[in-house]
């Protein structure tokens, strides 16, 4: 493999199928391998491997808890009893455990059953939270557990995206979700440019902003112009949301006469799932050197290392969430472009300018062409002046000779 | 795994659920017979329960879990060296393997051991680089460059149309590519 022909190494190629490379590195891999038909070949031999040796699955018989690991689990927790009776051996209580335990597993269970009859439809005034028993706290146990090891391990690249729509989404895109944009739903930025020509400006201003209140939508950015002898013109991006688009447009165009309109649509929803994967991998890159950073100990050197690779991953995972951000506001607010051109109607100027007027505008005029005209010679005679002189000087003697020659033959 | 440390019982049950079948998996695919493959599964659960008291959140459940079941690996394998030393290059597979089970599973015993575990715990295990640099205790580039190699030579190993005296040529390439590499390390 030619170094200088590839910037990319073939283990980095490796790296990118496996979900490995930092987002920027696998950003490069990505783009070189659409060019790159040598590493097109080795992917796909990596692949292929990984493939074959899939074809090896081993069948799974036994799903429930032998009964080995359940009586060791009851001698762990036999334990821990123990280590609490231990304490207590010379009471009386420490010498009728047996009976304790008893007594207290049938108050506990009388217990729990009085709250679930008691509590039945009461989830606001927990009767048990005064003394401190939180009958939610073992759901909350089992959703921590069933959640934790899915929000830690790494997705391998195949089924990241899958991982994505299911898990990061939600966890990450809360505000997007709520506008409607899912991972599970085509990703569409959509636009649309209108332009209008209205006989009330103002009142077309003023309907506008109402139209964009009513359907929750705002000014990206609004300019007003004109000048002297022609109508305004107002040119307005403006965002709505997109379900809202079609409404709004229609709106719209009844505030005048349509002159041309134009809407598009471009589909996200593979960039969007690109970019989730490649903050998914930067996030556990920074997971994984955190815990590096933690649990290993290293010379000053390494540990400096490790905090300048973190704050570099640390600093893409913020663009790229940023730039989810946007990609995500831009497909739940579609934009539309606006432009309303007022009808204008030239009108007759009745009121001619004063004498004196003018006169002084008569007065500023002669003076300024005079200047001209004094400038215009100076800078004629500035730049020809040289040359003149030098043509005069050449042809002054022979033109005194020829006229001295034409004296003489016309003299009598 | 913290909240079975605490004495939640349906949290090791989560635990059993989740990992019981890849670390059969890890066994079965390492080991001669499925029973004891079961076995040592059982025992790798056995050993977090005893050691549920001294465990430290160092390093993922996962990596927790293989990291026993390395061990417990490693012992099974010293164990049958001592009483059988003969029947240790030899792991039969599962006893409907097909033919491309087969295959591979020859092809894998061709490579460094090394070589191969790293291999497997990456396609198999699914492990992270980092998480495999953890269990053998190597660099992670060290890793990954091991991890290529094998993918490469069992590539080549599996090509179609190979006879087998080109897998017995590219065995011995491997053989001899092994020997070059603990030279290399002896000096």
């Amino acid at each position: 493999m030619n170094k200088i022909m590839h910037t990319i190494e073939p283990e980095e190629l490796m790296a990118y199928l496996d979900g490995e490379l930092t987002a920027d590195r696998a950003a490069d891999t990505a783009s070189h391998m659409k060019e790159c038909a040598g590493c097109q070949e080795i992917v796909a031999g990596l692949q292929s491997v990984s493939r074959e040796l899939k074809a090896w699955k081993v069948e799974d018989s036994q799903t429930s808890i032998p009964p080995v690991i359940t009586t060791a689990l009851a001698d762990n927790s036999e334990k821990s009893q123990k280590t609490f009776f231990v304490l207590r051996q010379t009471t009386w209580l420490g010498r009728h455990k047996t009976f304790l335990a008893w007594a207290g597993g049938a108050a506990a269970i009388l217990l729990v059953s009085f709250g679930t009859v008691s509590l039945g439809g009461r989830n606001e005034n927990n009767v048990f939270s005064s003394v401190g028993l939180d009958l939610n706290a073992s759901d909350r146990r089992e959703s921590k557990v069933l959640s934790a090891p899915m929000s830690v391990s790494k997705p391998t690249h195949d089924k990241q995206s899958a991982e994505l729509q299911t898990y990061l989404v939600p966890q990450h895109d809360q505000s997007a979700a709520e506008r409607g944009v899912t991972a599970n739903a085509p990703m569409i930025i959509r636009t649309a440019d209108l332009t209008l020509i209205t006989k009330e400006f103002d009142k077309t201003r003023t309907n506008l902003e109402a139209i964009l209140k009513r359907h929750r939508g705002y000014i990206g950015e609004l300019k007003v112009g004109g000048s002297t002898g022609s109508g305004r013109t107002l040119i307005a991006t403006l965002r709505v949301p997109a379900d809202q688009l079609d409404v709004t447009l229609a709106e719209v165009k009844s505030l005048g006469r349509v002159e041309s309109e134009n809407q598009g649509g471009q589909d996200v929803t593979s960039q969007y799932v690109d970019l989730q994967a490649r903050l998914a991998n930067a996030r556990n890159t920074e997971q994984r050197l955190t815990d590096l950073l933690r649990n290993r100990t290293g010379k000053l050197s390494d540990v400096l290392e490790v905090e300048q690779e973190l704050d570099r991953v640390r600093g893409e995972i913020e663009q790229m969430e940023a730039e989810r951000k946007t990609m995500a506001n831009q497909v739940s607010f579609a934009t539309l472009n606006a432009t309303i051109t007022e009808d204008y109607q030239a009108q007759l100027q009745v009121v001619p300018p004063s004498t004196s007027t003018r006169l002084g505008n008569a007065a500023v005029e002669g003076y300024r062409s005079m200047v001209d005209g004094v400038v215009s010679l100076a800078l004629f005679l500035l730049s020809n002046g040289p040359s003149l002189l030098l043509w005069g000087a050449v042809l002054f003697f022979p033109a005194r000779m020829l006229w001295k020659k034409l004296r003489r033959s016309f003299a009598p | 795994m913290l909240e079975f440390q605490g004495g939640s019982r349906p949290a090791f049950e989560e635990l059993f659920a989740r990992y019981r079948g890849p670390l059969y998996g890890f066994f079965r695919r390492r080991l001669n017979g499925d029973q004891r493959a079961e076995d040592l599964t059982q025992e790798t659960f056995l050993a977090v329960i005893r050691a549920a008291d001294r465990y430290q959140p160092l390093a993922l459940v996962r990596t927790y879990l293989y990291g026993i079941a390395l061990k417990l690996l490693a012992a099974e394998r010293r164990k049958r060296a001592q009483d059988s030393p003969a029947n240790e290059a030899t792991e039969p597979s599962t006893r409907q393997a097909t033919d491309s089970v087969l295959w591979i599973r020859q092809a894998l015993e061709k490579l460094d051991e090394s070589d191969r575990e790293i291999l497997m715990l990456r396609e198999y295990e699914q492990l992270s680089y980092a998480e495999i640099a953890f269990l053998q205790s190597l660099p992670v580039n060290t890793v990954r460059s091991r991890l290529f190699r094998a993918r490469m030579a069992l590539k080549a190993l599996l090509e179609p149309g190979r006879t087998l005296s080109e897998t017995a040529a590219a065995s011995e390439s491997q053989e001899i590519a092994k020997l070059t590499r603990a030279e290399g390390e002896a000096i």
